[in-house]
This record gives C-alpha cells, sequence and structure tokens, in this order.
C-alpha cells in the first residue's frame, strides 16, 4: 500500500479552532523568540559566532568519517564502548541486547529526538523493558501518548489543566491542580524512586568531541545527569551529524544553544561524559539513520548542520499557528520540513508547503542553514518528483497562468483597489486553500504607492529644493 | 561489511569536498571581564545564589544559618565536616537523603555563572551532586574564567574528567505552560560561597 501523505493543513484545524491553545502557543513561542533577540543584543560578535559555527560543522561534516573514527578511538580508549547503528532498527536491536546482558527490566531517559527517529520506546515495551521519560516535557507526552510537538519544549502545545488531567490519571494528583510549580512538583516525587531503582540510564548528546571522545549533553532540568550517573550502566543514543573536531570549539555552539532556543544564557547543566564511573558501563551508539544519505544531497547536505535549538520553529508563524503534531512527524516546524521528506518523501511530501516563505527561521538559525532557500528546493524537487499535492498543483497552475501571462497580471493590478478587495479573496479564501482558513488579509490601501508618491513626496522634496 | 564501515564508506562516497570547508581557527571572542561582579550578575540571572558570611560567619555558622531544617549536611571538602562524608554514601540511594551537599568547584565561568564540578570533586558518587536536596559551592574568585571560550581552551579539566559538569544555577523547567520553576529535578537551590 502506498504512504498517504500527511495533511499538515487539516491535522492543523482542530488546533486552529481551539483558541486558547493556539493563543497561548503562539504567544509563549513568540515570547522566546523575543528573549533569544534579548540575548543575541547582548553579544556584538553574535554573527561572527553564527558563521565560526557554520564552518566548524561544515567542515566537520565534509571530514566525518576521519572525526568518527578519531572519536572512535578516543572513546574506546576512555573506556566506552561503541556501537554503530545504520538504522533506528538496528539502533533498537543494539540498546536491546546491551539491556538484555545487564538483565536491565527499567530503563529511565533523558530527551532524545534520535531515540524518537527509532521509535525505540516501541521495540523495547513488548520486550519487557520499562521506558521512562524523566523530562517533564517529555513525561508529559509520554503519558498522553503523542509525540513531542518540538524538539526543545515537547509539550508546548499543552495548558496546565491538560497537565493536571493526566498527572491526576496517572500520579493520583488533584486534578484542579491549576499549579504549574505544584504539577513540577509532583513530577519529581514521582520521578526519584523511579530512577532510584533503574536499572539503566540513557541519555543523548547534544555535541561530539573527536579530539577527546567526549560527548556533550545540555539540559536543565538535572533528569539527563540523574538517568546518566544513577544506574551502573549509561547508554548514548548519538546522531553521527553531532561531532565537532575540538574541544574549543563548543565555546561556538554553548554560547548559543541556550541563547536561540529559550532565550536563557546556557542550560542550567552543560555535562561532558568522557567515560564510565568507576564499577559502571558506559556505551554510545553512533546512528546513521539516513544522515550519510543526506550529505550527498546538493541542495540540502548542510541541514546536518542542526543543533537542535528550535529557534526556526519558535519564529515560524506557520508553526506557531499549527503545533507541532500537526506535521505528523518526528521533526516538525521549518527544520522538519526540511529533514522529513529526507526520511519519506511521498509521506511528508505536504511539509516544505507549510511555509510562507518569510525568511525568519533562516535569519535566527545560529548555524546559517538556509532553511527557507531548502524549503523552495524542495518542493521544485518534490514536484519533480510528482510528489506534489494535488490542491498545490492546482493552485500554482492557476498561479503560474496569471503571474505568466503580464497583460492578465497588470489587468489585475491596475484597478488596485479591486484587486486587492477582490481577488486575493477570491484566490486564497476558496476550499482549494486551507491555509486561507482563519486568516484575513490587510485591508486594501486607498491608494497605491506610486500615486501616494507622485502627491507626497515629490512635493516635499521641491519644497526642500526651494528652502 | 559491518554496519561501521558501511555508514563510512557512504560517508566518504557522499561527502562534499573536504578541500572547500576549511576548519577555522579556534575562537577567543566575547567580553574578557573575569571579575566576581560579572559572575554574580550572570549566577542570579540562572536562579543561583550567593551565600553571603553575616558578619565574619564561619561557613558552618552561614550553612546551619542559611539550611536550619537540614538533617543531613554532606561534606566533600577537608575543611567542613557536616553530618556525613562524601565517601560514605556508598549508594545514590543513600545520597537521595542528603540536603545540603557541600562541595568545591575547580573554577567558575563569568559569562555564565558556572560553576564546574567533575568526579574529581564528587569522589566515588557523581549522582550525589544532583541527589542532594541543595548544594553549597566554595569558589575562589582567582580561579574565574571570562567566557565559554576562555574556559573550554584554558581549563585541563574538559580533557581528563571522565565526568565533567557545569552547573548554571538549580534545575529548572518551563515545561508547563511556560511557567519557569526552579527547583526541577536535581537540586532545588544553588549557592555560592566565596573562599576567603
Amino acid at each position: 500500500m502506498k504512504v498517504k501523505p500527511v495533511n499538515h493543513a487539516r491535522a492543523a484545524e482542530a488546533f486552529i479552532k481551539d483558541t486558547p491553545h493556539l493563543t497561548f502557543h503562539d504567544e509563549r513561542l513568540w515570547d522566546l523568540r523575543q528573549k533569544r533577540d534579548q540575548q543575541m543584543h547582548e553579544l556584538p560578535e553574535w554573527q561572527e559566532l553564527r558563521t565560526l559555527a557554520s564552518q566548524i560543522k561544515e567542515h566537520t561534516l565534509a571530514n566525518l568519517p576521519e572525526y568518527l573514527e578519531q572519536f572512535e578511538a578516543n572513546a574506546k580508549k576512555n573506556g566506552i564502548h561503541v556501537h554503530w547503528a545504520a538504522d533506528g532498527a538496528e539502533h533498537n536491536r543494539i540498546v536491546g541486547e546491551i539491556l538484555e546482558k545487564h538483565g536491565a527490566k527499567s530503563l529511565i531517559k533523558s530527551k532524545s529526538m534520535v531515540t524518537e527517529e527509532c521509535n525505540m520506546r516501541e521495540y523495547l515495551e513488548p520486550r519487557g523493558v520499562v521506558v521512562t521519560e524523566t523530562d517533564l516535557g517529555e513525561r508529559i507526552q509520554q503519558l498522553d501518548n503523542q509525540m513531542p510537538s518540538h524538539i526543545v519544549v515537547p509539550a508546548v502545545h499543552k495548558l496546565t489543566p491538560d497537565v493536571a488531567k493526566l498527572f491526576a490519571e496517572h500520579y493520583h494528583t488533584d486534578p484542579n491542580d491549576d499549579d504549574p510549580q505544584s504539577l513540577a512538583w509532583s513530577q519529581r516525587l514521582a520521578a526519584r524512586p523511579v530512577i532510584l531503582a533503574a536499572d539503566a540510564g540513557m541519555t543523548g548528546g547534544n555535541f561530539v568531541v573527536a579530539e577527546t571522545g567526549s560527548f556533550v549533553v545540555c539540559t536543565n532540568e538535572g533528569n539527563a545527569d540523574l538517568s546518566a550517573t544513577v544506574p551502573g550502566l549509561h547508554i548514548a543514543t548519538l546522531g553521527i551529524e553531532r561531532l565537532v573536531p575540538r574541544m574549543a570549539d563548543l565555546g561556538v555552539f554553548v554560547r548559543m544553544l541556550s541563547r536561540s532556543a529559550l532565550g536563557s544564557p546556557i542550560t542550567q547543566y552543560t555535562t561532558h561524559f568522557r567515560g564510565p564511573q568507576d564499577g559502571s558501563e558506559m556505551h554510545v551508539v553512533l546512528v546513521d539513520n539516513g544522515r550519510s544519505h543526506r550529505l550527498g544531497m546538493e541542495d540540502f547536505w548542510t541541514s546536518l548542520k542542526c543543533i537542535r535549538c528550535g529557534a526556526c520553529m519558535n519564529t515560524c508563524p506557520v508553526y506557531r499557528r499549527s503545533g507541532g503534531l500537526s506535521y505528523g512527524a518526528v521533526y516538525s516546524g521549518p527544520i522538519g520540513a526540511i529533514i522529513d521528506p529526507t526520511f519519506n518523501e511521498r509521506k511528508y511530501s505536504t511539509l516544505p508547503f507549510a511555509s510562507t516563505m518569510n525568511g525568519s527561521c533562516t535569519n535566527v538559525c545560529p548555524v546559517r542553514i538556509n532553511i527557507h532557500d531548502q524549503l523552495y528546493k524542495w518542493r521544485r524537487v518534490l514536484a519533480e518528483h510528482h510528489e506534489l499535492p494535488f490542491v498545490k498543483r492546482e493552485v500554482m497552475n492557476m498561479a503560474g497562468r496569471l503571474l505568466g501571462q503580464p497583460k492578465l497580471y497588470r489587468a489585475a493590478i491596475s484597478g488596485t483597489e479591486t484587486a486587492l478587495g477582490v481577488l486575493p479573496r477570491f484566490a486564497l479564501y476558496n476550499w482549494l486553500n486551507p491555509w486561507g482558513k482563519n486568516r484575513e488579509l490587510p485591508h486594501p490601501v486607498k491608494q497605491t504607492f506610486h500615486s501616494w508618491y507622485k502627491q507626497n513626496r515629490l512635493k516635499t522634496k521641491k519644497k526642500g529644493e526651494d528652502a | 561489511m559491518s554496519s561501521r564501515d558501511a555508514i563510512l564508506a557512504r560517508l566518504r562516497d557522499n561527502r562534499p569536498d573536504p578541500a572547500a570547508h576549511a576548519l577555522p581557527p579556534v575562537a577567543r571572542l566575547g567580553d574578557m571581564d573575569a571579575s566576581r561582579a560579572r559572575f554574580e550578575k550572570s549566577l542570579a540571572l540562572l536562579g543561583g545564589q550567593v551565600l553571603a558570611p553575616q558578619e565574619g560567619e564561619s561557613l558552618s555558622a552561614a550553612i546551619a544559618r542559611r539550611f536550619a531544617d537540614a538533617k543531613i549536611i554532606c561534606s566533600a571538602v577537608p575543611e567542613f565536616e557536616g553530618t556525613v562524608r562524601i565517601e560514605e554514601l556508598g549508594t545514590p540511594q543513600t545520597a537521595a537523603n542528603v540536603d545540603v551537599l557541600v562541595v568545591r568547584a575547580p573554577f567558575g565561568i563569568a559569562e555564565m555563572g558556572s560553576i564546574f564540578l567533575s568526579e574529581a570533586q564528587l569522589p566515588t558518587l557523581n549522582s550525589a551532586a544532583h541527589l542532594t536536596q541543595h548544594i553549597v559551592v566554595i569558589l575562589s574568585e582567582s580561579t574565574l574564567t571570562a567566557n565559554m571560550h576562555t574556559a573550554y581552551i584554558e581549563r585541563p579539566e574538559f580533557h581528563t574528567a571522565r565526568y565533567g559538569v557545569l552547573m548554571s544555577g538549580p534545575s529548572a523547567t518551563a515545561d508547563i505552560q511556560g511557567v519557569l520553576v526552579r527547583g526541577a529535578q536535581g537540586v532545588r537551590t544553588l549557592s555560592v560561597w566565596w573562599e576567603q
């Protein structure tokens, strides 16, 4: 059976109708964007940092096989067991085998997008391993049986009463608790005994350092450090694109990661793992899962520079108003829209169209990924591969006919008042374009810019010349 | 072919031209102010506190005042006794009962208000730093480094520690409706005591 493309626009409809959720989501993410801007303005070297980050990442990706080998050799020297996984299935099998060897039946883990890619929980749980997400947002999503809706703030689409209801169901707390502080406390109380009794712990890795054989985990809640240090067995799942050559390169990235993500100068915890504690065991699984293939895509390989800060999501008007779950993919927002089609071109063929092409994502990206250019290029690739959804095809045909005929186009805009008042409504708010729903265009101008300029500026200029 | 070799071979086939992507020299940018004032400002921003002595108060008197209800105070430093030594904790389960842990950080970062801890400061039990309810960090002004660049360039610990954590204030979360909660799953408070 052919995979059906995600119907992003339809999935977003329910979210858009729910005003309190939509409003909070939109404002919360925009607030993160503004906090990011404040931090950026405090560093005069910000643009230089972005350039350096981009150069370091591009260099590393162009030399990735050598750096991976260097990392592997150093990690082994430090006493870390290194595994390689070509895809999600192999990753899950490796983790399952490590756990089985240790007789581990409970696994506590911190946030890792790679394990989401691999559907690891779905693999381990039928095999008798209880997997507990320890990050608060990730735990909320696990209890609700949903994917994370944002790569940094996984439950950002939920309001306090949603969490209170879930916690009441699973933690037997007060369903009417409307205090985030006390709900967070409930999570701490529920997680502690699970953490203390766990057989194994798992983390992801934000950065992997070739020079030292280390990996670095950036978190805020303390759950990742607990997951890594309490059980005697620590497994880390690492995407192969997360390499940097030198320890000193981290200065560039750590200074920008949390500033871009949350508008805080640094995460509360920045943890460098270089080897196991005495009496413990440490494993890393280097996961490819399509990355080596993506490296060969001329127009899209630079998406591998991504450090998963989520700044592009926070700034994206479509993401903020449609919610991460509507993308139907592990990665949502602008970065998701350019990564997801590399996993499954047909299934995610609609996502590159979930953009207004305003370019804001590109402007905030700390590693200078040309996200909006890649969105555009994906549209072309999908059109060439006939993965263009019918609706987009029709709208584009109409637009193409209009824009392709100068006479028709000029006729349409010459009577500006009539055109802006009538044409866009017709063009945008018909059944063919679901993005036209719930949105209004600005009021049509009374006068075109050209005629206003003639009347005003030209006069002013003359006055100025007189004086 | 093993997955390792297959992945490496595919990367070699697919990569962009290495000659076109040179590695820039290590960056040493930004504000080079390594002062105590800058550290304290950054620490406050991330929710950390300074434990300031009142009228020539000793560390143990300040801790007794600040954590009046604490029953188990664990020491990882020679000059302070506490009720238990970190080496005596033995297991995370015991460490989970600690109210206050007193440690010494080898250095701090002024830009972030971060302090560094590794297995050298947490003998036998790295998890003690996260299972305790509160942590008091002894820090010397002379060990402050200006920012993340200088820290990674100058501090040897990043190359030698098997476990090295930069803690910047206490644990925190804003995962429920964006409300910032300080004291998530790790330490509920982090206080810095300036070495005299």
